[in-house]
């Protein structure tokens, strides 16, 4: 007590003696608009407990890391979302990627994948968007094709699907991975599986309502993990990433995804699982943005926040169950289009955010990725910004470096309390559900935006190359161009797959999944048979669309 | 005699679901005075027919799927076998590389809008280039 008050003088003569009149700006402030001081002392973490707040890595409130020895022992996962054109192509992708020292894979799938739709549909010029924005999955087919020659029992595939379409593209997966004799208790993967990223991250042709997006969302977890069908396969992945991208702040982007974790677990034990039974394997994915500190302190402060809302709400026991485990993608909005090698700097700052926040895994953006999907020059300069870090900085050779640091741990504390308010606010609002429903979180995400491309277009956000430091007449670098055979390749795919399938078997299959969507029992185990036997992603999605109806999205908020 | 306020229709061709721009564009638009019309996912033979039925002065939308050329290419056209292409200032926005702008407009785009764009840009374009 004595010190402390004596720091406090100390302070006030120090702040009189500094020209506080001749600051750079009238107020300083973080990203998310929490006032910062110039400096921060051992006053301003008073309250800071260290065993209850901070403690030791791999123990309660996590704070520090959830493993004891974090990057010591096993250096994060470097994993590159990464598809386009064909299976085959992408698969070529990969090899080159592992070869380069990726140490996961992470597939991105095109449009149609996403939504659910067969490219031989008959909707209008449909052909334009195959293979364009990720690899084409339509069937068992391209997924065998996408992992062929790839060691899948000895490393993580992420399968960024959502749930209009996870269970399909994951049932594809585990039968190719039956296929090759590989157990399923040695597939290690996640699906992504998130319904805010098929609602407000990106809405989805012909969706459906966020009821049945949770339903869909649950019966995966349900079926890999306490069913115990595929149990080291992670079967969901909040992706707070791409809420973020939607233009909300750290605040809001740990506080949705908390959210949105409670409608599962909620779901989860309604249908009379305990917490324990699956906790242990939810999963994060979060943005990695500009604000060096303010992130830093974001991925510790969610740390300490899972670990509380597990034990106190939740009861759970398992530590596992109370880890908070996440991959970053460094922030894809915070590129340029203008003077695109500013991006690699943009991003090796922000990876660093993310390994000094203890992450799981890292994806680093390519610096063509604001206007493309990324060259190969472009993605293993990515690959290899990662690199630089584990191996000539030393930044993975201290667990939680930042940990003790005044700023650091009070910026810590300050997100805590306020992701959690605001999470209190979505639980008033009704919840995720309701507040996708009600159109309250596009509302919520529609004002983040609107301050945002404000504070850019005002010069109050700088953006180098966009509002500050431009130069005229660049030279445009020439784009990644996928291939534009794709379409014709992928429709023959699916010619010779009805060809040779037995569609009687399927058809009874797809009547099969319709009376499951009327019981509401969980599709799984109809979803194996019907991708084993050939069944396409258009014919599955297809059923839940005439079963259940389509939603509309109330997106003006 | 007083202007009318400019009428924009704004569509998302395809099926690809990234919205943030065009509902940014949508806003934007709206708060300099335009009166817009959003019409979601829709074919271009759908969005030729309401274009001329809603009788407005621009037609805008977004792509990030990469397949900016087909769509490009598919509303001029749609809009040139009707005979009506010069009937609206036709503007396309999104994911797309500065590389590709005078293509697009070899095609018959009145303007390219790549990311990082101030929407006012786009609302001085439109104001200086409309026909009322």
């Amino acid at each position: 007590m004595e010190e402390s008050k004596k720091i406090a003088e100390e302070e006030e003569k120090w702040l009189l003696g500094t020209e506080t009149g001749r600051e750079r700006k009238d107020r300083f402030e973080s990203d998310a608009g929490i006032g910062l001081k110039s400096l921060y002392t051992p006053n301003d973490v008073k309250g800071v407990d260290y065993l209850r707040d901070i403690g030791f890595p791999g123990q309660p409130p996590y704070t520090r890391g959830v493993y004891p020895n974090m990057y010591r022992g096993r250096l994060w996962t470097i994993r590159m979302f990464s598809g386009f054109g064909t299976p085959e192509e992408t698969n070529q992708r990969w090899k080159m990627l592992h070869e380069e020292g990726e140490t996961g894979f992470s597939a991105a799938v095109d449009s149609l994948t996403f939504a659910g739709v067969d490219p031989d549909d008959p909707i209008d010029w449909l052909e334009a968007e195959v293979g364009k924005e990720g690899v084409p999955l339509y069937s068992i087919r391209g997924m065998e094709s996408l992992v062929e020659g790839l060691p899948i029992d000895d490393m993580s595939v992420a399968l960024v699907v959502e749930p209009l379409t996870s269970a399909a593209v994951t049932s594809m997966y585990f039968n190719v991975a039956r296929e090759r004799g590989i157990p399923m208790d040695r597939l290690r993967g996640t699906t992504q599986n998130d319904i805010l990223t098929m609602t407000i991250g990106y809405v989805p042709w012909h969706p459906l309502g966020p009821d049945d997006l949770l339903k869909l969302a649950c019966d995966l977890i349900e079926y890999c993990t306490p069913m115990g069908e595929a149990p080291k396969w992670n079967p969901v992945n909040f992706t707070c990433y791409n809420y973020r991208e939607g233009g909300i702040d750290a605040v809001q982007e740990i506080a949705f995804g908390l959210a949105n974790a409670v409608a599962h677990i909620d779901e989860l034990l309604s249908r009379g699982w305990k917490i324990d039974d699956f906790a242990f394997r939810l999963a994060f994915h979060l943005a990695a943005q500009k604000d060096f500190f303010e992130e830093i302190a974001k991925y510790r402060a969610a740390r300490r926040l899972w670990y509380r809302l597990m034990t106190e709400r939740y009861k759970a026991e398992d530590p596992v169950s109370k880890q908070f485990r996440f991959h970053v993608q460094t922030a894809g909005s915070s590129l340029s289009a203008q003077q695109p090698m500013v991006n690699i700097m943009r991003t090796a700052y922000q990876g660093l955010e993310a390994v000094l926040g203890g992450c799981q895994s890292l994806h680093t953006n390519s610096f063509d990725e604001a206007v493309c999907l990324p060259t190969e020059e472009a993605v293993l300069l990515a690959v290899r910004t990662q690199q630089l870090m584990r191996e000539e900085t030393g930044v993975a050779d201290v667990i939680d470096p930042l940990g003790g640091s005044y700023y650091v741990e009070a910026m810590t504390g300050e997100l805590e309390h306020r992701i959690w308010e605001y999470f209190e606010k979505i639980e008033d609002a009704g919840g995720i559900v309701e507040a996708l429903k009600s159109g309250w979180l596009y509302k919520e995400m529609n004002k983040a935006f609107d301050r945002r491309r404000k504070a850019v277009e005002s010069g109050e956000e700088k953006v180098i190359g966009v509002n500050c430091y431009t130069m005229e007449e660049e030279e445009p670098h020439p784009p990644f161009r996928t291939n534009p055979e794709a379409a014709r390749i992928e429709i023959e795919r699916l010619e010779k797959l009805r060809a040779e399938r037995d569609s009687a078997r399927v058809n009874k299959l797809l009547d099969g999944l319709k009376k499951v969507c009327e019981t509401r029992e969980n599709v799984m185990p109809v979803m194996m048979d019907l991708t084993r036997e050939g069944a396409t992603i258009g014919e599955i999605t297809n059923t839940f669309r005439d079963m259940w109806g389509l939603w509309d999205v109330p997106m003006m908020g | 005699m007083e202007k009318r306020r400019i009428r924009v229709l704004l569509f998302k061709p395809g099926i690809d679901g990234h919205w943030r721009g065009i509902l940014t564009i949508s806003r934007a638009l709206t708060e300099a005075g335009m009166e817009v019309i959003f019409e979601g996912f829709e074919t271009v033979d759908t969005i030729v027919e309401a274009a001329l039925q809603e009788d407005v002065d621009v037609i805008g939308y977004s792509v990030h799927s990469g397949a900016h050329y087909e769509w490009n290419r598919q509303l001029n056209q749609t809009l040139k076998d009707k005979g009506v292409r010069d009937d609206f200032l036709v503007i396309i926005g999104g994911a797309i590389p500065h590389f590709d702008h005078e293509d697009l407009q070899a095609d018959g785009a009145d303007a390219v809008f790549s990311p990082g764009t101030d929407t006012r840009d786009v609302v001085r374009f439109i104001e200086e280039n409309v026909d009322r």
